[in-house]
């Protein structure tokens, strides 16, 4: 059963991306196709989900698979996204004509990208893990430059080589980590077995632990979009399609996010949990400034929705520093997150679509122009400034409580602050592109089209969350905590 | 106590007077390389001759630094000449210096050489000035550093103590620190003594000069005495990358059977590396003279990480 | 016994380190694919050496990927990226080459200095050139961020996959094998992909 559940949860995209890769003939059948494999993952991850919300077992196969409350959350968030990726991308996009040769190569890219990250949360092995997020890069990098412009392809590079220096990094960190590992003479056969690891922990030297996570940090970190090495992040995220980056935004920063969760369980039994903290605590806090702070001054939607990612990773990356309470904080509004941050890319999309152009300026009169997408897209942005009644306002609200509870009065005000600041940024810049005068030779009015119907169950859930969290959902996400914080 | 003073002075003397001839050898082979028979071996002490008795002819805007400039640069040559262990590893050389007082000394005559070109006021002096202090910034730390990282694997900054002990315990010479301090060492050794790729001694092209342009003003006895220190100022950089870096041979005695072998050793050694200073000159060009800072820069990480590499892993 | 093989493995990785500091040093794409392919043979040597002396039977098959994979492989594509550009001229860098050879000194006794707890923990005997690896690491790090040209960066970063290896090699004889081929699977790919983008920046900037 449980092999079952890995394969229907691990297969689907990896076939979808070989389908796609052999099929050269008939780009748009293969990903109609496509869009009827992925949601097998999304139910398998559901299943897996429902199961450890009830308080089953971990999902355990062979020595390098093993799924557990934390994997399982993020899987259905992998799943979920991609799912809406797939659906609305180019092939099944009837607004958008696309080339033949470029829906192939998206079907082909965007099925594998899927599958790395399942594979980076799935699997028990760190060093797997490593490999997995390193081939997310990959696969992502040739997806961004889909257009052929010269800002993609500069925006492609430079995410390339930043991440790939960044993982590098982080396997900087993993060696340290394997070295010491190797110094407690445990067999080496289960290194990097996180839960190997984690029993072993306690051995650890305490200065090559601390030394291994600060390159962890910054390694994956990097491939977060923390402070200081976002800098690829604005570019990457603004210049690639819109589903990709809907995916890149909404769930590959989670994933990174992820790996540094589980070293840190690892460190933390080695050195206690203050010096993580208060690492994560400087990082997350320098995040959050980059992230609001830009905020002001951003002329492109896309740009502005870039920096609220980068925004919103320094926000969970805070939480998780803050404790038990903050840190079910950050993983539910890594779940919001993903969810309301990936429907606002696939509206972004289709708004450049109409308008032609990607800056605020140019995309006045949205309201007037394309209703459904304008509501939903305000609703997207309200839920990202952290409005009620979306979950994102709880969470942050948590996250505040847990930074008061902690003991960190200041820092707590400024991040209320930083958190309006950002609140009012893209309020305004949503306010231009809501009201005006839409620029001449723009076709108004729409249809409630398949894609306004799907992309607003992302923002109808996140909404719903906001009110209140459903039971299985609640526990999943305190198994959560417990896996993060045992 | 006598024969230690001995000992120095004899050491001192033989480097004085050897000097030219290693001029005038390295001078024979690269001529025999670039296939011309070439000048005698003692045709520089034929030159100094020469020189020494042709009448001065000194500038009406030269001061008195011009004229004490040429007793100062052979004074700290010679100064630091009898600090240097050239035969005998065996002598007690805390009481006339050790590595910096060595390096200090040579800096000393760089100094009062640059004041000299810049003296009389010619624009060629002062170029030679000004480039010979940049490289001279350059090279100075980079020979402290380099012979620091002797001492710190032995534990004293004495040079015949440096020698010694690598004498007695050959291991410290595997290894990447040994490796790197000499090769920095040797970079530097070619800055210090103005040879190709950093300054052609041989140019009469005055743009391109970088020691010569500074004695462009000297003549007679004075320009022979600063040709005598600068010829032992090479030999001695010679003789300390030889017997530092690769003593083997020195004599760690006073019996004259040892004294003699060590002669006969540091001749050998002189003679390769004037060989290999030779064979350099030949095949490469003059570097233009802003890579110049860059080569030294090389030689001055090469010598860091020399140091790095001693201090840590003792 | 122990002390040669210690004394073999440090000379080998500050030659790598050495050859590092090449692409600081010369201005010429062609010299930096030269000094990588040169550093990766020496790290095969370094893994072969390891192997035997560590006993490490499966090291030899990593040290054979290496030769082939960064020793052959890698180069080769490079060699190709350069070809394809139209220049032959100096490459200049964000920061001029003395400062540059200076921080490299600097952040070799930061290594040292940051490596010290690493090495006290280790009892193997290449325990001595673990620091050096550290260094490697900084520098090539130093190479990407400060190099403007493609190929230097590329080769910054290629680099830097070595003194990880490296830094594997010497501190564990080696992480597990299936990491290693994923490892190698990641290098190869990333390169491919690199020379994919990079040709569509010549495209797309060709004017």
């Amino acid at each position: 059963m449980d092999l079952i559940l890995v394969l229907a949860l691990l297969m689907p995209p990896l076939a979808a991306g070989v389908l796609a890769l052999v099929l050269r003939r008939v780009p748009r059948r293969v990903a109609w196709l496509n869009v009827l494999t992925i949601p097998i993952s999304l139910v398998a991850a559901g299943a897996i989900a429902v199961r450890l919300a009830t308080g089953g077992a971990s999902i355990v196969v062979g020595q390098l698979w093993r799924i557990d409350a934390l994997s399982g959350l993020l899987a259905v968030l992998i799943a979920s996204v991609a799912a809406l990726a797939v659906a609305l991308g180019p092939g099944t996009d009837r607004e958008h004509h696309w080339r033949d040769a470029d829906v192939r190569t998206f079907r082909i890219y965007v099925n594998l990208f899927a599958f790395t990250m399942l594979v980076a949360v799935s699997t028990v092995n760190l060093g797997l893990m490593w490999v997995a997020i390193e081939a997310t890069t990959v696969t992502s990098a040739l997806l961004i430059p889909l257009q052929r412009t010269k800002a993609s392809v500069e925006a492609s590079w430079k995410y390339l080589l930043i991440g790939s220096v960044g993982i590098a990094l982080a396997f900087t960190g993993t060696v340290v980590a394997y070295v010491d590992f190797a110094t407690t003479g445990v067999d080496i056969n289960v290194a990097l077995d996180f839960t190997a690891m984690r029993e072993a922990a306690t051995a650890f030297h305490p200065q090559v632990a601390r030394l291994a996570f600060v390159f962890l940090l910054v390694g994956f970190g990097t491939k977060a979009g923390l402070a200081p090495t976002h800098t690829w992040l604005p570019e990457a995220h603004s210049e690639a399609p819109s589903p990709l980056s809907a995916m890149m935004s909404g769930v590959l920063l989670a994933v990174a996010l992820y790996a540094v969760m589980r070293w840190k369980t690892i460190i933390d039994l080695a050195v206690g949990s203050a010096f993580s903290d208060s690492l994560l605590l400087i990082v997350g806090t320098a995040t959050l400034a980059v992230g609001s702070l830009s905020l002001l001054s951003q002329t492109h939607f896309k740009r502005l929705l870039a920096f609220s990612s980068i925004e919103h990773m320094g926000l969970a990356c805070l939480g998780l520093a803050l404790g038990p309470l903050g840190t079910f904080a950050a993983l539910l509004h890594l779940t919001g997150h993903a969810l309301v941050k990936s429907a606002t890319f696939l509206l972004s999309g289709r708004v450049l679509h109409r308008f032609g152009s990607g800056t605020i300026s140019a995309t006045r009169g949205l309201l007037a122009t394309a209703p459904h997408t304008a509501v939903l897209f305000a609703a997207g942005i309200f839920a990202l400034g952290g409005l009620p009644p979306f979950s994102l306002f709880v969470s942050e609200i948590l996250i505040v409580k847990a930074g008061w509870a902690a003991g960190h009065p200041l820092l707590t005000t400024a991040v209320l602050i930083l958190l309006l600041i950002a609140f009012g940024s893209l309020l305004v810049q949503l306010h231009r592109m809501l009201f005006g005068e839409a620029p001449s030779g723009i076709t108004q009015g729409e249809r409630a089209t398949g894609a306004v119907l799907l992309l607003s169950v992302p923002v109808v859930v996140v909404a719903w969350l906001g009110v209140s969290i459903p039971a299985p959902l609640q526990m999943l996400l305190s198994n959560a905590v417990l896996v993060v914080r045992p | 106590m006598m024969r230690d003073a001995l000992v120095i002075g004899v050491q001192t003397v033989l480097l004085i007077v050897i000097a030219p001839a290693i001029v005038g050898y390295v001078r024979l082979m690269k001529a025999r390389l670039q296939g011309r028979r070439g000048a005698a071996v003692v045709q520089p002490y034929r030159e100094l001759r020469k020189t020494f008795r042709k009448g001065m002819v000194i500038a009406d805007s030269a001061s008195w630094i011009f004229h004490l400039a040429p007793f100062v640069i052979v004074g700290a040559t010679v100064a630091a000449a009898s600090l240097a262990p050239v035969i005998s590893a065996a002598q007690p050389a805390d009481l006339l210096g050790d590595l910096f007082v060595l390096a200090a000394l040579l800096m000393l005559g760089t100094f009062f050489l640059a004041l000299g070109g810049l003296d009389p006021g010619t624009a060629f002096g002062g170029m030679g000035s000004s480039r010979e202090m940049t490289v001279a910034a350059l090279t100075e730390p980079t020979i402290a550093i380099a012979v620091l990282t002797l001492a710190l694997t032995t534990g004293s900054t004495s040079l015949g103590a440096i020698a010694g002990t690598v004498l007695k315990t050959p291991a410290y010479a595997i290894g990447p620190g040994h490796a790197l301090a000499f090769a920095a060492f040797l970079i530097a050794l070619i800055a210090e003594t103005g040879r190709l790729p950093v300054d052609n001694p041989s140019t009469h092209l005055e743009l391109t000069m970088i020691h010569e342009a500074m004695i462009l003003e000297y003549s007679g006895p004075y320009l022979a005495l600063i040709e005598w220190a600068a010829a032992v100022r090479l030999t001695l950089l010679l003789t300390l990358a030889a017997n530092l870096f690769l003593p083997w041979g020195m004599a760690t005695s006073l019996a004259p059977v040892a004294l003699v072998a060590a002669l006969l050793a540091i001749v050998v050694k002189l003679a390769i590396l004037g060989l290999l200073l030779a064979l350099l000159e030949t095949r490469v060009a003059k570097l233009r003279l802003f890579r110049v800072p860059e080569l030294l820069a090389l030689s001055f990480t090469l010598a860091l990480l020399a140091a790095a590499s001693s201090f840590f892993t003792k | 016994m122990e002390a040669a093989f210690s004394r073999i493995t440090m000379t080998a990785a500050s030659a790598m380190l050495l050859l590092s500091l090449v692409v600081l040093w010369r201005r010429h794409a062609g010299a930096y694919i030269t000094a990588f392919r040169t550093q990766s043979i020496t790290l095969a040597v370094t893994g072969a050496i390891v192997a035997f002396y560590g006993t490490a039977p499966e090291l030899f098959f990593v040290s054979f990927m290496i030769l082939v994979v960064k020793g052959w492989i890698v180069p080769s594509v490079l060699s190709a990226m350069d070809a394809k550009r139209r220049s032959g001229r100096e490459l200049h860098p964000l920061l001029n080459t003395e400062t540059s050879l200076l921080v490299c000194g600097a952040l070799a006794v930061a290594a040292y200095e940051i490596s010290r707890p690493l090495a006290e923990v280790m009892n193997l005997a290449t325990r001595g050139g673990l620091p050096i690896a550290l260094a490697l690491v900084f520098v090539s790090l130093f190479i990407v961020v400060s190099r403007r040209d493609v190929i230097a960066q590329i080769v910054g970063f290629l680099m830097l996959e070595n003194g990880i290896a490296l830094l594997a090699l010497l501190g564990a004889y080696g992480v597990p094998l299936i990491v290693e081929l994923g490892v190698f699977l990641d290098v190869l790919l990333g390169v491919l992909v690199m020379q994919a983008v990079v040709y569509q920046i010549h495209d797309t900037s060709a004017d």
